[in-house]
C-alpha cells in the first residue's frame, strides 16, 4: 500500500503549484429562445482570474490570454466537390464529416498563434482544424482539401469564425466576450470552453452549457411535424385548400 | 420584418415571403398554371434547402390551384371520371418521385436532376408551346380563321386496348396512355416540386384530344389532388413541409392569383400562350446556364442527419 502511494504523493507534491489560479466566469444566457421573431441573439460572457482557493498568493499576476470556444450541436455533413464532364458541372467528389460542429465560434483576446502554439491549440480543439480531421470519414489526402472548404463554407454561412479580438480585458484579470449568435444557429445544447493562457500554457480552463431551443409555437410545430408527421401533413393540406377556397370566395363576390 | 420558419430552422423576411408569393401567383392567375416552377428555384436562391422548398412549395401548389379547380367544378369544367384515372396514378407516381427524392439526395445529385430534369421539360413544352402560339398569332393577324384540331381526329393511341369510356370528354380511349400520363407527371412533380400543369395540358390536348372546354378544369383538379398527397408523402417521408412558410406563400399566392386571373381576361389566348412560353424557356436556359457556366464555388457542403 506504501508502495502505491509514495509515488502518487510524489507526483502530486510536483504538479501541485504553490502559485495556481482558477477562472470565475458567467455568461448572459443559459437559455436562448426561438420565437416567431428569432433574428439572432447577442451574447456576453464575463470572467475574472482569480488566484486558487488553496494558494497563499493574494493576487494573480498576468499577462493572460482568455480563448473561449463556442460549440453547436454535432451533425453528420458532407462537403462536395463539382467537376466538368460532358459539358455540365455536376458534383463527382464527397467526403463525409461525422459528429462535426454545427456551430463554431472561436473568441479571443490576442491572435490565436502568439497565444500558444499549434500543437496545445489543436489538441484542446480551439481551430476549426482540429474539428474537421477528427471528423473526416475519407482518406487524408482528401480529407485534407475538403477540411478547408467546408470550413471556408461553414464560415461564409456565418456558423464559423474565428475572432481573434472578440475578448477584451477591462483590467489585468478582468475580461469580457460579445457573440452574436445568427439566426440559423441549429437548435440544440451548446458548450462554452473557456481557456485562460499565460506564456503558452492553459492554467484554468471551464466549460459551460447553454442551450437554444424553439418554444412556444415554433416548438409545436417542429414537434408536430417529427412526432405526428401524418397529421401534420394533412393539416397542411386542409389548410391550403381552405386558403385557397378562401380566395376565390372573397374576391369572387 | 422577420419571421422565424420552425422547419427550415432560418429566419426570413415575412414580406418578401408574401411577396414572391404574391408575384407568382399573378403570374399563375394568368396564365393557369401552379407556378412551382418559378417558386421552387426562387426558394432555394433566398436560403432554404432545397428539400425544404420543394416540400413546402408543394403544399402553395394547392392552394394556388383550389380557387381554380373550383371555379371551373361549378361551371361543369371538369371531367371526374377522367380526373381520377389520373390521380390515381398520378399518387402512384409520386409515391415513386418522393422515395427518388431523397435517394437522390442523398447521393448528393439532387441539384443535378433538378437542373437537367427542368431544362428538358421546360426547354421543350416552352419551345413547343411558342412555335405554337406564334403560328396561331400570325394567321390571326393575316385574317386567316383558326380552325381548332377536332376532337374527334384518331391518333395510334385511340387504338390500345383496355377501352373506357368518359362521357364528359366525350372519349373513348384506352386508359393506358391515361395512366402513363398520370404516372409520369406524379413522378416529375413531386421530384421537381412542380404540380406538372404545363405538361399536363399539352399532353391532354395534343395526345388524348380531350376537348378545350374540359382541360384545364380537369388538369387543375388533377394538381390539386396530387400535390395534396405529394405535401403528405413528403410531411411523412422527410419532414421538411414547413407550415409557416407555406401559408405566406399562400397569403400571397392566392391574393396574386386573383389578380393574374382579372389581368389574363385583357389578353388572348395566343398571346398569353406566347407569353407563358416566353417565360418557361427562360427558365429553362437559367437552369441550362447553371450547368454550362462554371459554378462561382465548385464546394457545397450539406447536413445529412443529426449526429451522436
Amino acid at each position: 500500500m506504501t508502495r502505491l502511494l509514495t509515488p502518487l504523493l510524489l507526483v502530486l507534491l510536483l504538479i501541485a503549484p504553490a502559485y495556481a489560479e482558477r477562472l470565475v466566469s458567467q455568461m448572459s444566457n443559459e437559455s436562448i429562445e426561438i420565437t416567431s421573431s428569432f433574428d439572432g441573439e447577442r451574447m456576453s460572457f464575463f470572467g475574472m482570474i482569480a488566484p486558487d482557493a488553496g494558494s497563499e498568493q493574494k493576487f494573480v499576476t498576468g499577462p493572460f490570454h482568455v480563448v473561449i470556444v463556442v460549440l453547436g450541436p454535432t451533425q453528420d455533413r458532407v462537403a462536395r466537390e463539382k467537376t466538368h464532364n460532358f459539358g455540365i458541372w455536376f458534383n463527382t467528389d464527397q467526403v463525409g464529416f461525422d459528429n462535426f460542429p454545427s456551430y463554431l465560434h472561436v473568441l479571443s483576446s490576442s491572435r490565436l498563434n502568439d497565444i500558444s502554439d499549434v500543437t496545445t491549440l489543436t489538441a484542446n480543439g480551439i481551430l476549426p482544424e482540429a474539428y474537421t480531421l477528427a471528423a473526416s470519414t475519407g482518406d487524408w489526402w482528401k480529407s485534407a482539401i475538403f477540411s478547408r472548404e467546408l470550413v471556408r463554407l461553414m464560415t461564409e454561412e456565418g456558423l464559423f469564425g474565428v475572432q481573434e479580438n472578440g475578448v477584451n480585458f477591462l483590467s489585468d484579470n478582468f475580461y469580457s466576450a460579445r457573440l452574436t449568435l445568427p439566426s440559423n444557429a441549429p437548435p440544440g445544447p451548446y458548450i462554452a470552453l473557456t481557456y485562460v493562457f499565460q506564456n503558452g500554457d492553459i492554467i484554468a480552463r471551464k466549460s459551460e452549457g447553454f442551450s437554444v431551443r424553439k418554444i412556444g409555437f415554433e416548438r409545436f410545430v417542429a414537434m408536430a411535424a417529427v412526432q405526428s408527421p401524418l397529421l401534420y401533413g394533412l393539416v397542411c393540406v386542409i389548410l391550403a385548400l381552405f386558403t385557397g377556397w378562401l380566395g376565390g370566395a372573397i374576391f369572387r363576390r | 420584418m422577420q419571421i422565424y420558419l420552425p422547419i427550415a430552422e432560418l429566419s426570413v423576411n415575412l414580406f418578401f415571403l408574401v411577396g414572391i408569393g404574391g408575384a407568382v401567383g399573378f403570374l399563375s392567375g394568368l396564365f393557369g398554371v401552379g407556378g412551382g416552377f418559378l417558386l421552387t428555384p426562387l426558394l432555394i436562391f433566398s436560403g432554404v434547402p432545397a428539400s425544404v422548398a420543394v416540400a413546402s412549395v408543394t403544399g402553395q401548389v394547392v392552394a394556388a390551384s383550389t380557387s381554380g379547380a373550383l371555379g371551373y367544378y361549378r361551371r361543369g369544367g371538369i371531367d371526374l371520371h377522367l380526373a381520377l384515372y389520373l390521380i390515381l396514378s398520378g399518387i402512384v407516381g409520386a409515391v415513386g418521385g418522393v422515395a427518388a427524392f431523397a435517394l437522390l439526395r442523398d447521393a448528393g445529385q439532387l441539384d443535378l436532376v433538378i437542373s437537367v430534369g427542368f431544362l428538358v421539360l421546360l426547354g421543350s413544352v416552352g419551345a413547343l408551346m411558342l412555335v405554337e402560339s406564334t403560328r396561331s398569332l400570325l394567321k390571326s393577324r393575316k385574317g386567316v380563321v383558326v380552325r381548332e384540331r377536332l376532337p374527334n381526329q384518331h391518333n395510334w393511341i385511340h387504338g390500345l386496348p383496355l377501352r373506357v369510356r368518359f362521357k364528359k370528354s366525350r372519349l373513348y380511349i384506352s386508359v393506358l396512355p391515361v395512366l402513363l400520363i398520370g404516372l409520369f407527371i406524379g413522378f416529375v412533380g413531386s421530384l421537381l416540386g412542380v404540380g406538372g400543369g404545363f405538361i399536363m395540358v399539352p399532353a391532354l390536348v395534343y395526345l388524348l384530344r380531350v376537348p378545350g372546354s374540359i382541360v384545364i378544369g380537369t388538369s387543375l383538379a388533377q394538381v390539386v389532388a396530387m400535390m395534396a398527397a405529394t405535401t403528405i408523402l413528403h410531411a411523412v417521408q422527410s419532414q421538411s413541409v414547413d407550415i409557416i412558410l407555406a401559408f405566406c406563400l399562400m397569403i400571397g399566392g392566392t391574393v396574386g392569383a386573383q389578380f393574374g386571373a382579372s389581368a389574363g381576361k385583357q389578353l388572348r389566348g395566343e398571346q398569353l400562350r406566347g407569353l407563358l412560353a416566353l417565360l418557361v424557356l427562360a427558365v429553362a436556359i437559367r437552369f441550362g446556364f447553371s450547368l454550362i457556366l462554371t459554378p462561382a464555388d465548385v464546394f457545397s457542403t450539406a447536413v445529412m442527419g443529426a449526429g451522436k
